[in-house]
């Protein structure tokens, strides 16, 4: 939930403050509104185009791929690169908290009085919404942000009423060929979690802490899943060939699903695309 | 001074191969195989287990028969194979480089696969499975190979190829970082392949990797018997009638067929290659061309079970075996090594 925002301290806007409610004592807003924003997070990207600050954004990652117009550069929201990035003139820079050194960056950002936006990865919706209203507040732009918030709810809400099932049913997500999972604790996991699916890495739970174990083999065919979510490039025809898979539930029934690339850790407006593509599986 | 030592410890050496040891790692490996193959996430009984492997008809469902046979059992060998070519490598580079610290991986063979993995994730994100463990493979003779060729001056003195092999090793793992940087998405399985994982086990990959580890075992075989001469000098080993020059050549190839072998089967996984030998050595007191039988089987058995610890420490998920094989192998080698000196002092 926390953000972190450091901007230039002397201009204040009181009135923004006082919307900010709980979060305005680690907040504060520049009077101008950004023109040269750089967002290093894909999803931040997204966020951005979506709530109608994209005219205002000059540079994004390599990864920033969505939308199609994004001034895409090769800048890096990996591993960033101060000079390259102070190179464009930002008057904002969003950062992720898992780029490396990006204490460094922030601080280097503070000295040359540049605001900077540290994007902390969400573990759940309701966090990725308050990023979205926090950059709604940075840009000026808080009616979009409202707007794109209460459609994401609203829609998601739809999908969830008529799309919930049995609880009974079993799923396994699939992070590449050697069986690395998410368990519910994850942003991925808690979606699953909201259909009312019980996630079969919960069980391995205890042995990674940030929610992503590698399974066993043995184990996922033992526990049969009736879905099996994948992200990796693996297809039904390659997941059967695996030995001792073609007996497991969700290969019998054709009920492996490709999940379009980037959306299941894209944690922007496209997470309502998650929502229908988990949705629309559990239909078939 | 120095000489006269070695003449001595080599005239201590037993001229008789220790068959007793060889049979008892034997057993070793087929108890712990055994072990290994019965436990998992799914229980089978032990007896089931036995008549299922012995071709015995028995009650045990096809599913269950499926994991057993083509999941667990698969796993279970690869595991050996990995740790006896290992074992062995490491054996074979310690004596040619007369150098107790050599491991499987000094002549940059884990540099090159690291960096041909890295390539090959790089190259495609989908079905990795064929493709990986070739250019693994390519990746790491291509780095020792370069090493040969870079250090001109290896017919005369081995450790211009070690330095050499530290040269390329850099250099293939500067690559390796910069394709990394470049590609972030490929970090995780990359970083996971390093710590070595026999999850990928199948039939295939067991029958490709037997083949090539058997032509380097038949190999290392025929020229076991005067291995040990490349621990003297070398005009000691001329006098002894051996060609140390042509004999290091042979060895180091099929050392590095050994490697290269395992790194492709299974990523890499640390610690076997120093720590076997000197174990076996340690326990047996005898030299390497008669341990060599030895360190394959205890090497073999070493792997076996760390991949079991892997399999069902955390349960249902699995720990790079890695981390088990420093974890364990660290203290364990540190005892030997202790319990060895004060040997040679009450000597």
């Amino acid at each position: 939930m926390k953000k972190k925002f450091t901007a230039l301290p002397i201009f204040l806007v009181l009135a923004l403050c006082a919307q900010l409610g709980p979060m305005a004592e680690s907040f504060a807003s520049p009077i101008k509104l950004p023109k040269r924003i750089i967002s290093l997070s894909p999803s931040a990207t997204e966020d951005l185009f979506a709530i109608g600050a994209g005219p205002q954004v000059i540079a994004v990652d390599d990864y920033s791929n969505f939308p199609k117009n994004t001034p895409k550069t090769n800048l890096s929201g990996f591993n960033p690169n101060f000079e390259a990035i102070v190179k464009f003139r930002p008057d904002l820079v969003i950062i992720q908290s898992s780029a490396s050194k990006s204490d460094a960056i922030v601080s280097q950002l503070k000295r040359l009085k540049i605001p900077v936006y540290v994007e902390h990865t969400p573990e759940t919706v309701a966090q990725a919404y308050s990023e979205i209203n926090d950059l709604g507040m940075l840009t000026g732009k808080i009616s979009g942000a409202k707007n794109v918030i209460d459609k994401m709810k609203k829609q998601i809400t739809t999908i969830l009423t008529s799309g919930k099932i049995n609880s009974q049913n079993k799923l396994f997500h699939e992070l590449d060929n050697t069986l690395y999972s998410a368990t519910s604790k994850t942003f991925v996991g808690k979606v699953y979690t909201d259909f009312g699916l019980t996630n079969i890495a919960d069980a391995a739970a205890t042995a990674d802490d940030g929610g992503y174990p590698q399974l066993q083999n043995e184990y996922i065919i033992k526990s049969n899943p009736d879905y099996i979510f994948l992200t990796d490039g693996e297809s039904l025809e390659s997941v059967k060939s695996r030995p001792g898979w073609a007996g497991i539930s969700a290969v019998v029934n054709q009920k492996v699903v490709i999940l379009p690339e980037d959306i299941p850790s894209r944690w922007g407006p496209r997470i309502v695309d998650f929502y229908i593509a988990v949705a629309k599986a559990l239909k078939k | 001074m120095k000489l006269s030592h070695k003449k001595k410890e080599h005239n201590d050496f037993p001229t008789v191969w220790r068959w007793e040891i060889t049979v008892i790692s034997a057993l070793c490996l087929l108890f712990s195989a055994l072990l290994a193959v019965s436990f998992g996430p799914i229980h089978l009984s032990f007896t089931s287990i036995v008549k299922t492997l012995l071709g015995i008809e028995n009650s045990i469902s096809t599913q269950d028969r499926t994991v057993l046979l083509y999941v667990r059992v698969p796993r279970v060998l690869l595991a050996a194979l990995v740790g006896s070519a290992l074992a062995t490598s490491g054996a074979v580079y310690q004596s040619v480089f007369r150098n107790p610290l050599a491991d499987p991986y000094l002549l940059g063979a884990a540099a090159g696969a690291g960096l041909g993995a890295t390539i090959a994730f790089t190259s495609s994100t989908h079905n990795l499975t064929g493709i990986l463990p070739i250019f693994a493979f390519a990746g790491a003779t291509i780095a020792v190979l370069a090493s040969f060729f870079i250090s001109g001056r290896f017919f005369a003195d081995p450790s211009s190829l070690v330095l050499s092999g530290i040269a390329v090793g850099s250099f293939a793992t500067a690559i390796q970082t910069y394709l990394q940087q470049r590609h972030t998405a490929i970090l995780r399985p990359v970083y996971s392949w390093i710590l070595g994982e026999l999850t990928a086990a199948t039939w295939s990959i067991v029958a490709w990797s037997t083949f090539y580890i058997s032509i380097s075992f038949l190999v290392l075989r025929t020229i076991s018997k005067r291995l040990d001469a490349l621990m003297l000098s070398d005009e000691e080993a001329f006098s002894l009638g051996v060609n140390p020059r042509k004999l290091r050549i042979i060895a180091v190839v099929s050392a590095t067929l050994l490697t290269a072998t395992a790194v492709a089967a299974s990523g890499l996984i640390g610690f076997v290659g120093i720590v076997v030998p000197h174990l076996v050595r340690g326990i047996t007191h005898s030299s390497t061309n008669r341990a060599l039988p030895s360190i394959a089987l205890v090497g073999a058995s070493f792997l076996v079970i760390a991949d079991l610890g892997a399999r069902t420490l955390v349960s249902p998920a699995e720990l790079p075996i890695g981390v088990i094989t420093a974890f364990v192998g660290a203290p364990f080698f540190l005892y030997v090594l202790r319990r060895k000196r004060m040997g040679h002092n009450s000597d």
